[in-house]
């Protein structure tokens, strides 16, 4: 697989970081030949993690959407409560395979701190988790969570204090500790191969839609809805159905403010250098990276992964902000309708693709990613509606 | 004047000193100063900083401060002013990460930089693999892109690093940001030291990183290194507000070569 999306990705980092970048691409390509390590990554996926998630007709919400079906990817059931269990458990491996006894992860709402938690643990590998002050303040139970398994949790006290600042934070603990250590990155950002590689891991998402759809209502949907913060469960659910007819929507966080940049990077942001890798990026004139601000501590970044800045460009996605206030909205109403507590990140999904369906006959079909579920999020709703 | 020829000449009086001053706006009086100060100390070139909001090779010091320059509203103009500044008292090389650069596109940060004075730019999250553009821009507009090298990168990649390196070749001294903290030992930075020479045997080669005092710049130079930089222990300096004949008594300790007697004036 190629550095560049287009013009974007490649591996924009200090010279320490190229050797392990080149040792976790060798790593990465000779797994995926490998069938030992492709039988373990199935067999823990499905006696560890769950896996497959079930394709959920969410029967209530479309009828009051009045449309098109809407389809849930049930990615909230898989282990941990998050998609990011899929990441971390394939990462995790190629760990291992490296022969590195430590793992770090940066963690913005918790669920890939919690995932990298858990598949330390099972790995017994020794995890540390940075993450910002306030993503801590907001999403508390993941911290509990994170060290019940074990994992340090450092708290980053600098600049916004959220999951930008932790992913800098991270990084620095790697420079300085690359040869023992394995960044376990949790989204599809960063420098040439992670982009790639989280994709290839987050892949069984749209692997598995493409099976049950078809399996559920006799072909591919039209339409498949992610929410895209950095944009691993997105990445996940389009890149298996790049080569079909299906369209895609990502939906980003606007954030609480009409005009303000919210996190919405593809959006509002111009192309830039973030994290090792060029995309789009919400920044000022001088280049430097704005402060972002989201409801949901999951999609607060002010970049977004380069292959999603190449989909964007082409037109082969399309990519929408929706504002806090509408994703809480969705969040009551999968409650209410469904029966389901959404995590405040897919519940901007929840909202576009609703809005989608009212649009739509209801012969056409929408599949959703649910990336997570709601627990961790309870304080945040009942404060806002209080 | 180049840098790369700049420093080829003054290598033959001995070690050479490069010193890290990052941009800020407040301190726009006593850039003027701070500088003759490093001069006078025996400072050979002098690396200008431009605050990001993002330095991850930046240890605590520096990126504390880069982040109280980026608040105080320190723009690419107030660099542009400083490299005016500062290049008439010293061959200066910016320093910053890609992204400030790249947005205000590759060709014209280069050419403005070059007008403004700069002879080079140092870009610490700049990969050889993703060199090839900023080297044209910057060969085009007559500046000097320096490349960085570090231990743990092979050493025939070192030669390459050095084989595409102008100015000089900037040598990390360890596994780590700047700022507190060890630098491997002699023993790991010489063959890198040697692996430079042998892709480009002109080019000097100046370690960075943990340079604090004489014993760590003496460390640094006993790899075969031609000099040091020194970056977060004069920020700190600065920071507190030592008087500049001070800094330029301390910069001489870390020079290599005989004290000053008398005041820097």
């Amino acid at each position: 697989m190629g550095r560049r999306f287009g013009p974007y990705g490649g591996a924009y980092v200090p010279e320490t970081l190229v050797p392990a970048l080149e040792e976790l691409d060798r790593a990465w390509q000779s797994s995926r030949h490998d069938r030992a390590f492709r039988t373990e990554l199935d067999r823990m996926s499905r006696t560890l993690g769950g896996r497959p998630t079930p394709l959920y007709f969410a029967r209530n919400l479309t009828r009051r959407a009045g449309g098109a079906e809407i389809w849930l990817k049930r990615e909230d059931l898989v282990h941990g409560g998050a998609h990011k269990f899929n990441n971390a458990l394939g990462q995790g491996l190629l760990a291992r395979r490296m022969g590195k006894p430590r793992l770090i992860a940066e963690t913005g709402a918790g669920q890939h701190g919690v995932a990298t938690a858990m598949i330390g643990a099972a790995l017994g590998l020794e995890t540390e988790v940075y993450m910002g002050e306030v993503d801590m303040e907001r999403q508390r139970p993941n911290v509990d969570r994170m060290r019940l398994l074990g994992a340090k949790v450092h708290p980053v006290r600098t600049g916004s204090r959220t999951l930008k600042d932790a992913i800098n934070a991270a990084l620095r603990d790697w420079i300085a500790n690359v040869r023992t250590t394995h960044y376990l990155l949790g989204s599809a950002v960063g420098p040439h191969p992670f982009p790639s590689l989280v994709a290839d891991f987050q892949g069984v998402i749209g692997r598995e839609i493409r099976r049950q759809s078809v399996r559920s209502f006799g072909r591919l949907p039209d339409l498949a809805v992610a929410c895209v913060g950095g944009g691993s469960n997105a990445i996940g659910t389009f890149h298996p159905l790049l080569h079909t007819k299906v369209a895609f929507l990502g939906v980003e966080a606007g954030g609480s403010r009409s005009g303000g940049v919210g996190a919405a990077s593809l959006s509002r942001g111009k192309p830039g250098i973030l994290h090792g890798s060029f995309s789009y990026v919400l920044q000022d004139r001088d280049g430097q990276v704005a402060d972002t601000e989201s409801i949901s501590a999951g999609l607060d970044y002010p970049g977004v992964g380069p292959e999603h800045a190449w989909l964007h460009d082409r037109g082969r996605a399309r990519y929408i902000a929706v504002r806090d206030r509408d994703a809480l909205r969705a969040f009551h109403w999968l409650a209410e309708e469904e029966g389901i507590l959404p995590a405040l990140e897919p519940s901007h999904a929840i909202f576009a693709a609703v809005g989608e369906a009212r649009t739509r006959p209801s012969s056409d079909r929408i599949v959703v990613t649910l990336s997570g579920r709601g627990d961790k999020d309870l304080g945040v709703v009942l404060g806002a509606s209080g | 004047m180049r840098l790369g020829s700049a420093l080829r000449t003054d290598r033959t009086d001995g070690p050479l000193l490069v010193p890290y001053v990052l941009v800020d706006r407040r301190r726009r009086a006593h850039l003027r100063p701070l500088v003759a100060a490093l001069r006078a100390g025996g400072a050979n070139a002098l690396e200008l900083g431009f605050p990001f909001s993002d330095p991850i090779a930046d240890g605590p010091v520096l990126e504390a401060a880069s982040g109280r320059a980026i608040a105080a509203g320190t723009t690419w103009g107030d660099l542009l002013d400083a490299v005016r500044v500062s290049s008439r008292i010293l061959p200066t090389a910016v320093m910053t990460y890609a992204n400030p650069v790249w947005s205000h596109g590759l060709s014209r940060a280069a050419a403005e930089l070059h007008d403004a004075g700069a002879s080079g730019l140092i870009i610490p999250d700049l990969s050889l693999e993703e060199s090839a553009p900023w080297r044209h821009a910057t060969r085009a507009a007559g500046l000097d892109l320096v490349l960085l090298a570090a231990p743990g990168v092979e050493l025939e990649r070192v030669r390459r690093i050095a084989r595409e390196s102008r100015g000089f070749l900037y040598l990390v001294s360890r596994y780590g940001t700047t700022g507190a903290g060890r630098a491997q030992g002699s023993a790991e930075l010489a063959p890198l030291v040697r692996a430079a020479r042998a892709g480009n045997p002109t080019l000097p080669v100046l370690v960075g990183f943990g340079v604090r005092d004489r014993s760590t710049a003496n460390a640094a130079r006993a790899t075969g290194a031609d000099g040091v930089i020194v970056g977060t222990a004069l920020e700190e300096k600065i920071a507190t507000g030592t008087p500049h004949a001070q800094i330029s008594r301390w910069v001489r300790t870390l020079s290599g070569r005989p004290a000053l007697h008398g005041g820097f004036e």
